[in-house]
């Protein structure tokens, strides 16, 4: 266990931690747009950013993003200060520019009195803050099917070449993690569309249902030895089939009572 | 032939040193990037070609060395004659036969390629009395300009790897480490953090497998003086690798060179395949316990890959992005493996170290910063070049002793220092000694070395504007202050160069900066806003007058200047021939006059006009 | 050992669905109730069988998610989703072989039986005791 202060209250963590996680764990409302537990920390958003110090700096501090500090013994954590302030209002500020149409980017500015941006807002902004969750989650699934390409401004999260992924398998954890939903999809007549790959959805066998895409069920029945069974019918039908076969279980148990 | 042992490296080191002076003369040729733009291959080819069929007593083939750069760019193409000293500038193919006639046959010194010291016409007969090599201790250069670096020979007779031999045959890893320490060497790569330190880190963290990084990502413009050792003297940064791994028990290094550094990266691989084969990298290096093995790993030219993190991603073939380090590399860099990194430069002092022990490095130098420093000398200084000083000389002796003053007479306005990240100085800091922490505390940075000198007709935002489009362009993109915040620094720096800027914007590009430097996640977006901040600082009147009087003091902004004709003109339309899009009229003879709503603001005319009859206003 | 197991007794069960709208009201969020997890459904002419999560040893829709977002408490057994983990990529929902992990649709999460934390709201209101939550003794 580690002890440490955190807005002068005293606090345990284990080991390892962050100090964002234990930030959270104390109800404190530290803003992070690209932190989520599913995936590494990757601090890109710098929003989660706290004032760090230790009895034996001799009053020196400094900035830190807690996502990715681990905790340390004797550490003295500010979370709301001035500067903290400052800086989070001007990382909004600078959001609002870049990405002047999100909801996500608006609310949270407008928390820090941010309703207008300083700067010069971009003409061709999207809803992409580059925070990367997509290219992480995509990661922990082992597929790395997008990815950051090009520098700087003109960064953008792309599938290699900017052709359809092939090692996509339409999963939607991407668009799903996306803190502003910037990543599109749709649905459409059995056939799903991300990043301008199509996939067929499994259609259940029993009612014609579509579940998920056959891509993402090979990859499960193959990754986590999963029977291929499982994912020919959909969830109704499976209920169904239960109540079937529990309800036969339940009359034969009670005729053979008698 | 392989050296299975200490004695057997000593013994053909005398081998070396007596075939090296069996050469009563020796022609060096400056093969340094300067020198061979200006055609010294070409120079080279001749010296090879007439002597092939020319036969000189005493003078053979071998005589004609290629060598890395000597130093003084601003003169080459250069041909040195030792040990004479006899130095050569600005030879031409044509001056070959006759450098070989006179100097080499009879003796014969040729007056009009010596140089002459512009200010007092003196001439040198011997370049170490030059004042631009006099002023200088080379340290980390010793060799470059003076070696083959093609020939591990060249390197052995110059006392090559004795250093290596003296570590592996009477040192402990931990006497090497307090070896460095005490020598007070800093990384040369910029920030300055105590090289033995970081070994005594790396070398304390438990883990089977360590590694040792050289970083050859020299991404600053105007900054070469890692690429004139890497091309000049391979052999000092690999013997400087192999004794830091043995120090902190590393097996395995990587060089990590940009690819823009073709050059750099065929005698790096030369260098490394003749100390294979001469057992001085591999198994059991001279017959020691000592195994080391160093591959090249090439950059692909992103200025962040020079960041340590980004690199090791680099190396490992992820995407070059810098991580957070407050877990450090020397903990967990590559492949999250305990990880030395130094610079080229770093490297290259290591072996002199050694040799020569700490307290002779230590004493050279300031207190802090201890031991020399290379630079490269650019921009409008009359010597360009590369240059090593001892830590603690001040501004205005490197720039006006060392480089000879400003280029064309111009009065001096600014040193740029510490790359695109660094600052501006001032004239009146002209007298600050240079070290890491001198520099950093008056807004700019010692940085990897590169210096650039700008004269009065410099304008300082544009100059901010500049490098912070370089740094736009080199952000990596990761975090969101440096890539939307020097985007939006850059925007807000042309609003200035346009004349379009109110002092609202000044502040708030003020208040951008701050936060950019606080809350970027690499070196590179905390110290990125620095053009800005170091000229807001020192020149805020040149700010001032574009944003409130709507003029360019420099004369460089092309919206706030116009181009006349006074009354110097006598009419010689060279400007009107040079004037693309037509906006200049005149007859011969008689004043020109320029249209300004023509004129796109090109300056041709201000620069082909012999007789200063065009004024910028 | 003492452990507390979920029982369902079909003949018990007369389809009411008071269990489902116990479950939706025990899940309420932002004054909207969840999806039920359980589901009386009929087989047979008045045949019912209260169709909800099995807590299975070894579950497929632990298995099936790649994001660590499913664990069993050990307190009270169930499989519960870890809201923080979970992406919605409704892997479990396809593999579950017994159509028990759900997706909501108006609250726009993934739903399955957690055993309301120890104190399950349907067994509690089922008016036929057909659903019970009983402390048993294990080895």
């Amino acid at each position: 266990m580690v002890n440490l202060t955190i807005n002068g209250k005293p606090v345990k963590a284990s080991e390892g931690e962050m100090l964002l996680a234990v930030i959270r764990r104390m109800g404190i409302d530290v803003p992070a747009l690209c932190d989520h537990a599913a995936i590494e920390p990757a601090g890109n958003c710098r929003l989660c950013m706290v004032e760090i110090t230790k009895k034996e700096w001799d009053g020196w501090k400094k900035s830190v993003t807690s996502c990715l500090y681990p905790v340390e013994e004797g550490l003295i954590v500010q979370t709301h200060t001035e500067e903290l302030h400052e800086i989070r209002k001007t990382i909004l500020d600078l959001q609002l520019a870049n990405c002047p149409n999100s909801d996500v980017i608006q609310k949270l500015a407008a928390e820090y009195g941010v309703y207008k941006t300083s700067f010069q807002v971009q003409p061709e902004g999207d809803n992409c803050i580059m925070c990367y969750a997509c290219t992480r989650i995509c990661e922990v699934l082992g597929r790395n099917a997008i990815s950051p390409t090009q520098r700087g401004h003109n960064k953008v999260i792309a599938p290699p070449f900017g052709v359809e992924p092939p090692d996509c398998i339409g999963c939607l954890s991407c668009a799903h993690i996306c803190p502003t939903d910037h990543i599109t999809w749709h649905d459409d007549h059995g056939v799903r569309v991300i990043w301008e790959k199509k996939f067929e959805l499994i259609e259940c066998s029993k009612c014609g249902k579509r579940t998920i895409t056959r891509e993402f069920a090979d990859f499960l029945i193959k990754e986590r030895e999963l029977p291929k069974e499982y994912f020919e019918i959909c969830d109704d039908c499976k209920r169904k089939e239960t109540a079937k076969k529990f309800g036969t279980l339940a009359i034969k148990v009670r005729e053979a009572a008698i | 032939m392989k050296l299975d042992s200490i004695k057997k490296l000593d013994a053909w080191q005398k081998e070396c040193r007596k075939k090296l002076d069996s050469q009563k003369t020796k022609v060096l040729v400056c093969l340094g990037p300067g020198c061979l733009a200006g055609g010294s291959d070409i120079i080279l080819k001749e010296f090879e070609n007439i002597l092939k069929t020319k036969k000189i007593p005493g003078i053979t083939l071998e005589a004609v060395k290629k060598t890395g750069c000597h130093g003084f760019c601003a003169r080459g193409p250069m041909v040195v004659i030792e040990p004479a000293g006899i130095f050569y500038t600005k030879v031409k193919k044509t001056d070959v036969k006759d450098i070989i006639e006179k100097t080499l046959m009879k003796g014969e010194i040729i007056e009009r390629l010596l140089y002459k010291n512009p200010d007092t016409e003196e001439i040198y007969k011997d370049w170490r009395k030059i004042p631009f090599y006099a002023r200088q201790q080379r340290i980390a250069l010793r060799n470059v300009g003076q070696i083959d670096p093609d020939e591990i020979t060249d390197y052995i007779a110059n006392g090559g790897y004795s250093a290596l031999a003296k570590v592996l045959g009477t040192m402990k890893p931990r006497q090497v480490i307090e070896e460095v320490t005490k020598s007070g060497l800093r990384g040369r790569g910029g920030a300055g953090f105590p090289t033995g330190k970081k070994w005594a880190t790396c070398a304390r963290e438990v883990s089977d497998i360590r590694y040792v990084l050289c970083n050859g990502d020299e991404g600053d413009p105007g900054a070469f003086m890692d690429r004139c050792i890497m091309e000049g003297d391979p052999h000092t940064v690999l013997e400087g690798m192999i004794i830091c791994a043995y120090a902190v028990g590393s097996t395995e290094g990587y060089m990590y060179v940009r690819e823009e550094y073709p050059l750099a990266v065929v005698n790096l691989q030369k260098a490394i395949e003749d100390a294979y084969e001469h057992g001085l990298l591999g198994k059991n290096i001279l017959g020691t316990d000592h195994s080391f093995d160093i591959k090249i790993s090439r950059g692909g030219g992103a200025f962040v890959c020079g960041e340590s993190s980004a690199l090791m991603k680099s190396i490992a073939g992820e995407i070059g992005e810098p991580r957070a380090k407050y877990v450090r590399s020397v903990q967990k860099g590559l492949y999250d493996k305990p990880t030395v990194l130094n610079n080229v430069e770093s490297y290259a002092n290591i072996p002199e170290i050694i040799n020569k022990g700490a307290d002779w490095f230590a004493s050279i130098g300031t207190k802090k910063s201890t031991g020399t420093k290379a630079f490269s000398l650019a921009g409008k200084v009359r010597n360009t070049g590369l240059i090593e000083v001892p830590m603690g000389v001040t501004l205005r002796e490197i720039i006006f002793e060392i480089g000879g003053g400003v280029l064309d007479g111009r009065e001096f306005k600014a040193v740029q220092t510490g790359g695109p990240s660094g600052g501006c100085l001032p004239a009146s800091k002209l007298d600050l000694p240079v070290d890491f922490d001198t520099l950093t505390e008056n807004g700019s940075m010692m940085g990897s070395g590169g210096m650039i000198i700008m004269d009065d007709r410099t304008c300082m935002v544009d100059v901010a504007r500049y490098f912070l489009n370089f740094l736009v362009e080199e952000s990596c993109g990761k975090c969101v202050p440096c890539r939307e915040g020097l985007f939006q620094l850059h925007q807000l720096c042309l609003k200035v160069c346009n004349g379009e800027a109110t002092e609202e914007d000044l502040a708030l590009m003020e208040r951008l900066s701050k936060t950019i430097v606080k809350a970027s996640l690499c070196g590179l977006g905390q110290s990125g806003p620095n053009p800005f901040t170091s000229t807001a600082m020192y020149f805020r009147d040149e700010y001032m007058a574009h944003i409130k009087d709507h003029k360019c003091p420099g004369g460089v902004c092309k919206k706030l200047i116009t181009y006349r004709v006074n009354d110097e003109c006598n009419g010689c339309m060279a400007c009107i021939r040079v004037c693309n899009s037509n906006a200049i009229t005149g007859v011969k003879k008689q004043k020109h006059v320029i249209d300004e709503v023509k004129c796109d603001r090109c300056g041709a005319c201000y620069a082909v006009c012999n007789f200063e009859a065009i004024d910028i206003v | 050992m003492m452990e507390y197991r979920f029982q369902v007794i079909p003949d018990l069960c007369t389809g009411c669905k008071t269990c489902e709208v116990a479950c939706a009201f025990a899940h309420a969020k932002n004054g909207k109730p969840g999806r039920s997890r359980i589901y009386p459904l009929a087989h047979a002419k008045d045949q019912f069988v209260p169709v909800t999560c099995l807590q299975c040893d070894d579950a497929a829709c632990v298995k099936s998610c790649m994001f660590n977002a499913l664990r069993r408490n050990e307190e009270t057994g169930a499989i519960e989703i870890d809201y923080g983990r979970c992406v919605k990529c409704q892997a479990c929902v396809a593999a579950c072989p017994f159509g028990c992990a759900l997706v909501d649709e108006e609250q726009d999460e993934i739903v399955k039986c957690d055993l309301c934390g120890g104190s399950p709201a349907c067994a509690r209101f089922c008016p036929e005791s057909a659903l019970r939550y009983v402390k048993i003794e294990t080895a």
